[in-house]
């Protein structure tokens, strides 16, 4: 849907963004991580025409990024405000008006999102008397008044309660399920491992990682297994020969146990549950995906 | 969301153009201040309390003097040694029945008891104009007053000696006498070209204007910056169109306000002019007077001050056509150029306080404008003055004290080259502060410095 092709941005001799690739596939949520100050909010205001690249392209849906496809394109930034002597009204149909959008429609997709969020009751409230939480619901309903293709959303959830992010979770999945196709930048990496099908990882103005974030996940770490089993903890760590290693373990109930096993050598998973079948009752097993957290610290505090 | 009760693809099919945008960010500036109580409050409370102060500064600023020792000059005895004396609490007049230099009456010994001296030469009769010389200036009441007494006496004068009617027939059909007050110290009333500073006033007031709404601009900005709206505003309009909204938006709240200055201050002037100076053009006030009909009390006065200068120059000299329209004019052009530079500091800036500062520069320039306008007064003829009316900072004053002063056929030409100009530096200003708006609209927290204006 947006694809941007070694894009590189400065701000006087200061290199912000250093020849970033990467694309937002249709239906699909992106997480643009990466830590403060690594170049995330300049590719997102690039993405949006409020910076332009000093070299590369930003593409949408093929054609090379223009003022038109901004009315295709929905943006919560990270920095966000209101008018506060507005009307929650009187702003929501502002915003739509420099959208494109008629009053009627407007109308009717703001009573959708006050209904959604139960706050039909807010329209003539002006914004300085709204608290910081409710503030917020309007500046998402903004966002999307207009019934963008792409949302681009830095992070959404700063200064929810956690029923109102769960609710916008919800929203944002559902507006996945129906083919919109999200950028969501975050350091709320709980989210991110919910919400994302695919990752950038950003640093120090480069890209330094990209893709699927289960095969990510997966393919990091140091291939641990997690087995869920009855029996004796003793009997299951001598069933377990020179090809693995136990690396941690949890009591569920009594005689409930989850094990934590590191694979040694070419050992497989496979492997180990033949080791185990006869030794433990296995309740089940799965390989332990590596968190994003995890995955964070490593590509930019570690190196 | 995805319902069926709408498609987005109509929505997108009405998609605005720049213009629509910036006309959306226009009426929002505009409602965002006529929604104010405070502008609501300027424009009405505001003209209101300036006709009131006007009228107090005349009223209470003027001489306390309570006696005047005055000295007529009437080398051809036309007066005959004699003036009305219904005032006598607060004239005293001596004849003197030769010319009087205005050196010999500062200086000769004898003259050093008097306030003034009221010249009065042998075509008076025919001219109907008399000179009185002032050390300080007298009040409106005792100018009206001693202009009453030498009306009076002349017209007895004139009647007995030039008519065969009477002298109720004579004011009935009587022109009044023009009494000129002259500063003894300035003669020539050089420094005090009325209609100048006239025309100095609107420019003032336009600056005013520029200045006030200017600082609106200035603030508008800082605090979209500080609130972070930008953002958000900026992923749909384009940062030019934002700015020109803004400016135009707050202009045309100026206009607003300016139009209902004008408007009660035009009321306000037809009632005084009604109520208290409706005899302006009622050549038969003086017979009116004698009889005792007709006389009002208006704030301690009576309708003697149909006579003095500053009535007869707000109603009768002041070509308000003209200048409203040229004022108007230059505060449109004027404030289209100031205001660029206020929306580019406002988004050059990274607190509001840096604002302020840079704000001094501004001033400094409005400031110099006025002192430009104050120099085309004092040396209207000069190469500076010249220079000054094409140069877009100082044009709008300059040029208004120079319509006030009235342009030859032949100069008009300058008048339209100012306006051009000043309208091409509107243009040349706008792309300036375009750049500086999209440069620092997004930098927040930073310290200004000086050389940020001049970075790429």
């Amino acid at each position: 849907m947006i694809s941007l092709e070694g894009v590189s941005k400065s701000f006087q001799q200061k290199l912000a963004v250093d020849d970033v690739s990467f694309s937002l596939e249709k239906g699909k949520i992106l997480g643009l991580l990466g830590p403060n100050g690594a170049g995330k909010t300049t590719l997102i205001r690039m993405m949006n025409r409020i910076l332009f690249p000093d070299k590369g392209n930003i593409f949408f849906d093929g054609q090379l990024l223009n003022q038109k496809h901004l009315q295709h394109i929905g943006y919560l930034p990270e920095e966000r405000g209101l008018y506060k002597t507005m009307t929650v009204w009187e702003h929501v149909k502002l915003i739509g008006q420099l959208r494109g959008m008629s009053k009627v429609d407007i109308a009717q997709n703001y009573n959708y999102w006050a209904e959604k969020f139960g706050i039909e009751t807010w329209k003539n409230k002006r914004i300085e008397e709204l608290s910081k939480g409710m503030a917020q619901k309007i500046q998402f309903i903004c966002t999307v008044i207009h019934q963008p293709e792409v949302l681009i959303l830095d992070e959404p959830f700063s200064g929810f309660d956690p029923v109102n992010i769960e609710l916008v979770q919800n929203e944002i999945k559902t507006m996945r399920t129906n083919g919109k196709t999200i950028l969501l930048s975050s350091h709320n990496m709980k989210s991110v491992e919910e919400l994302c099908d695919n990752v950038v990882l950003i640093n120090q103005s480069k890209k330094v990682l990209e893709g699927n974030i289960n095969t990510i996940r997966s393919e990091r770490g140091d291939n641990i297994y997690a087995v869920r089993f009855q029996g004796n903890m003793i009997a299951f760590v001598n069933a377990l020969w020179a090809g693995f290693e136990l690396v941690g373990k949890e009591e569920v109930t009594g005689n409930t146990f989850i094990a934590y096993v590191k694979m040694r050598n070419e050992s497989s998973f496979n492997d180990l549950l033949n080791t185990l079948m006869n030794e433990v009752k296995l309740e089940g097993a799965w390989k332990v995906m590596t968190s994003m957290q995890e995955i964070f610290i490593q590509e930019v505090a570690e190196k | 969301m995805e319902s069926d009760d709408f498609d987005a693809r109509n929505i997108y099919s009405r998609s605005s153009g720049k213009m629509k945008n910036t006309w959306i960010i226009v009426l929002r500036e505009l409602k965002e201040r006529i929604k104010k109580t405070s502008f609501w409050g300027l424009a009405l409370v505001g003209p209101i309390v300036l006709m009131l102060l006007v009228f107090l500064l005349f009223h209470f600023g003027e001489s306390k003097k309570e006696r005047w020792k005055i000295l007529i000059a009437d080398p051809a005895m036309v007066m005959d040694n004699r003036i009305l004396l219904g005032d006598a609490g607060a004239f005293e007049f001596d004849f003197i029945n030769d010319y009087l230099d205005l050196d010999d009456f500062l200086k000769g010994k004898r003259y050093q008891a008097y306030d003034g001296f009221l010249e009065v030469n042998e075509k008076v009769l025919s001219n109907k104009r008399a000179l009185f010389f002032y050390k300080e200036k007298p009040s409106l009441k005792i100018q009206t007053r001693l202009h009453y007494l030498l009306e009076k006496r002349l017209e007895e004068v004139y009647v007995s000696e030039l008519t065969k009617i009477s002298l109720q027939q004579y004011r009935e059909i009587k022109q009044p006498i023009n009494l000129g007050f002259r500063n003894i110290y300035d003669p020539e009333n050089q420094k005090s070209d009325v209609n100048s500073w006239v025309g100095w006033f609107f420019g003032a007031i336009v600056l005013f204007y520029i200045f006030i709404f200017g600082m609106a601009i200035l603030r508008s900005i800082t605090v979209e910056k500080s609130n972070r709206i930008v953002e958000v505003l900026l992923a749909t309009v384009q940062p030019k169109q934002l700015m020109l909204g803004k400016i135009i938006g707050i202009g045309l709240s100026a206009l607003i306000q300016l139009f209902i200055w004008v408007l009660i201050i035009s009321i306000g002037m037809y009632i005084f002019k009604e109520q208290f100076f409706q005899t302006l053009n009622d050549q038969a006030l003086a017979g009116n007077l004698q009889s005792g009909s007709g006389v009002k009390e208006v704030f301690g006065f009576t309708n003697l001050l149909e006579y003095n200068q500053f009535v007869e120059l707000v109603f009768q000299w002041i070509n308000f056509p003209v200048l409203l329209s040229f004022a108007s004019l230059f505060l449109v052009l004027g404030y289209l150029f100031y205001g660029t530079f206020f929306a580019g500091l406002g988004a050059m800036t990274g607190t509001e306080s840096d604002g302020q500062q840079y704000v001094i520069l501004i001033i400094a320039i409005l400031f110099f404008a006025l002192l430009s306008g104050y120099m085309t007064i004092i040396y209207a003829d000069s190469p500076m003055v010249y220079w000054l009316q094409y140069i877009p900072f100082t044009s709008p004053i300059v040029c208004m004290v120079k319509i006030s002063q009235g342009y030859a056929s032949t100069e008009i030409y300058q008048l339209i080259l100012s306006i051009l100009i000043l309208i091409i530096s509107i243009f040349i200003g706008l792309i300036f502060a375009g750049k500086q708006y999209q440069r620092g609209i997004l930098r927040f927290g930073h310290r200004l410095k000086f050389v940020d204006f001049f970075r790429r």
